[in-house]
């Protein structure tokens, strides 16, 4: 145990990883609660474009993956409200094509030592100081965000009409909460990798809600159970050297089913 | 007596179907409106026009003279029931937690509700008879109850129009007839407008002031005797419908309570 906490690079993993897990914990509140799941994993596998993109043109592939979400994610949400085709169908098109696009990027770049396995499942070796850095800038930006605006995406949660009758601009809110996902999601790629990320933004949320009374006991138990599952993942990751998104979203799920025997044994 | 709701030559095509055609109604203030009609008729969509959630194609909406679009960014006159809530039985509120969102349009500072707004939530769970389930989770509530915080959290806003889209749905009979008693009452005692949709004809006609038969076209608007007559009933349901009215003395009907 001692010689995982010493080294220097689980040390940094470990931060991140808590880091990502009380982003993604807070975001998952609002993410089941608005029966977002889908949105989740369209803009989460959309994001594979994105850093295709960064391998392509030679760019930071976080930063063209965020561009490239957050324009994702902005999208679906127009064309579903817009209503000229369903928010179902844009997601099931968006994501596809950007992984396509990724795919033929990945394929047409020269950086052929890129390492496309761990931006898929997650990496612990490639966190750098600098991913830390943007990963503490972007919890403290998004957790503003869901302070500043607690009650308003409660109450549109509840019922975006009543939400818009007593003043609430629910496009601009959601427009924002989309584009805290879309970052949320790409900061969190280092860790659990694109293709499992969006676990990540459902299983603490779904486990809070079982047994959530209020918002903020389910915004603290979806932090505790993304916490947990990102700290027992990566111990497993270390020890079997299993790539870390697929630990991270195992012991995620195990402490999910666990809590929906224990409820019901309630 | 001062006009509440002024509807002006209201039309609103979708997709170039006309959901309303030439809407013109007034509703003076400290009236119950019961709006009626077919399924797909407009009544819905009619009172999201009043809200503001629709813009008509044509024609103009006041509200106490305001047009409903300002009224929705400031501090507004409603107090809305939507039709279908689809509220997740798992949604993380307690009854006072639902009833506290009424005053989120009034609340100060991120609209955290503080200690004013706290006392007249309590205030509306009380009149509503509900003041013991403050701490009940939403899932543990009956239909009824869930209903009855719908309005303490509606009334919580300190609206001047009431607006219910099919309210008693998920209510039984006797849940029903008490639920109109109680409207009835906070409409004298608070002096609030009232506008309800129902496919209840019948039931509706004894509790309201005005009826509004609506199905894309408004064939009726007055006095609710008055629509209960065949050709009202035939331009608003077609051919197939029997109209059975009850009476005080009529002996076939039993009274399911003393």
């Amino acid at each position: 145990m001692l010689e995982v906490i010493s080294s220097p690079f689980m040390q940094k993993a470990f931060m991140a990883g808590i880091l990502v897990s009380l982003l993604t914990g807070l975001i998952s509140v609002f993410i089941v609660l608005r029966k977002m799941s889908f949105i989740g994993a369209g803009i989460s596998h959309a994001a594979f474009g994105g850093v295709a993109i960064g391998f392509f043109t030679g760019l930071n592939p976080l930063f063209t993956a965020i561009i490239y979400s957050v324009a994702v994610a902005i999208g679906i949400e127009s064309t579903g409200r817009k209503g000229r085709i369903s928010e179902d169908v844009s997601i099931g098109i968006f994501y596809s094509v950007s992984m396509a696009l990724g795919v033929a990027l990945v394929s047409l770049s020269k950086a052929y030592n890129v390492d496309l396995f761990g931006y898929l499942f997650g990496n612990i070796l490639a966190i750098t100081q600098t991913d830390i850095i943007l990963t503490v800038i972007t919890f403290i930006l998004v957790s503003g965000f869901i302070v500043i605006f607690l009650k308003d995406l409660f109450l549109s949660a509840y019922n975006e009409e009543l939400a818009q009758i007593s003043g609430v601009r629910v496009v601009f809110l959601n427009n924002l909460f989309l584009i805290s996902l879309a970052v949320s999601i790409v900061i969190s790629i280092r860790i659990v990798g694109i293709i499992l990320v969006s676990a990540l933004l459902v299983i603490p949320g779904a486990t809070a809600r079982l047994f959530a009374r209020g918002l903020v006991s389910m915004i603290a138990l979806s932090c505790l159970t993304g916490v947990v599952s990102v700290i027992s993942g990566l111990l497993i990751s270390y020890e079997y050297d299993i790539a870390p998104g697929a630990s991270i979203v195992l012991a995620s799920a195990f402490i999910f089913f666990l809590s929906l025997v224990l409820k019901k044994k309630r | 007596m001062n006009i509440a709701v002024d509807i002006k030559n209201v039309s609103l095509s979708i997709k170039d179907r006309e959901i309303l055609k030439n809407i013109n109604i007034s509703i003076e203030e400290g009236h119950f409106l019961g709006i009626v009609g077919p399924n797909g008729g407009g009544k819905t969509t009619l009172v999201k026009v009043i809200l503001g959630l629709i813009k008509p194609t044509s024609g103009s909406v006041s509200v106490f003279g305001a047009s409903p679009e300002t009224l929705i960014t400031g501090k507004s006159f409603f107090g809305y029931l939507p039709q279908h809530q689809n509220i997740d039985p798992n949604f993380p509120a307690s009854a006072l937690d639902i009833v506290l969102m009424g005053r989120y349009s009034k609340a100060g500072f991120l609209r955290w509700p503080g200690r004013k707004d706290r006392e007249k939530a309590m205030e509306c769970m009380s009149m509503m008879g509900i003041e013991h389930l403050r701490n009940m989770h939403y899932s543990q509530l009956s239909g009824g109850q869930q209903q009855r915080i719908s309005i303490a959290r509606a009334l919580a806003g300190e609206p001047k129009i009431l607006i219910l889209d099919e309210p008693s749905t998920g209510i039984d009979v006797v849940g029903q007839e008490d639920f109109y008693h109680l409207l009835k009452g906070l409409q004298k005692k608070m002096n609030l407008t009232i506008l309800m949709v129902s496919h209840d004809i019948g039931t509706v006609t004894t509790y309201v002031d005005e009826i509004s038969c609506l199905n894309i076209n408004l064939y009726y608007h007055g006095n609710p005797l008055g629509a209960l007559n065949e050709k009202v009933m035939t331009l608003l349901y077609g051919k197939n419908f029997d109209l059975l009215t009850h009476t005080d003395s009529c002996d076939k009907c039993e009274r399911l309570r003393p």
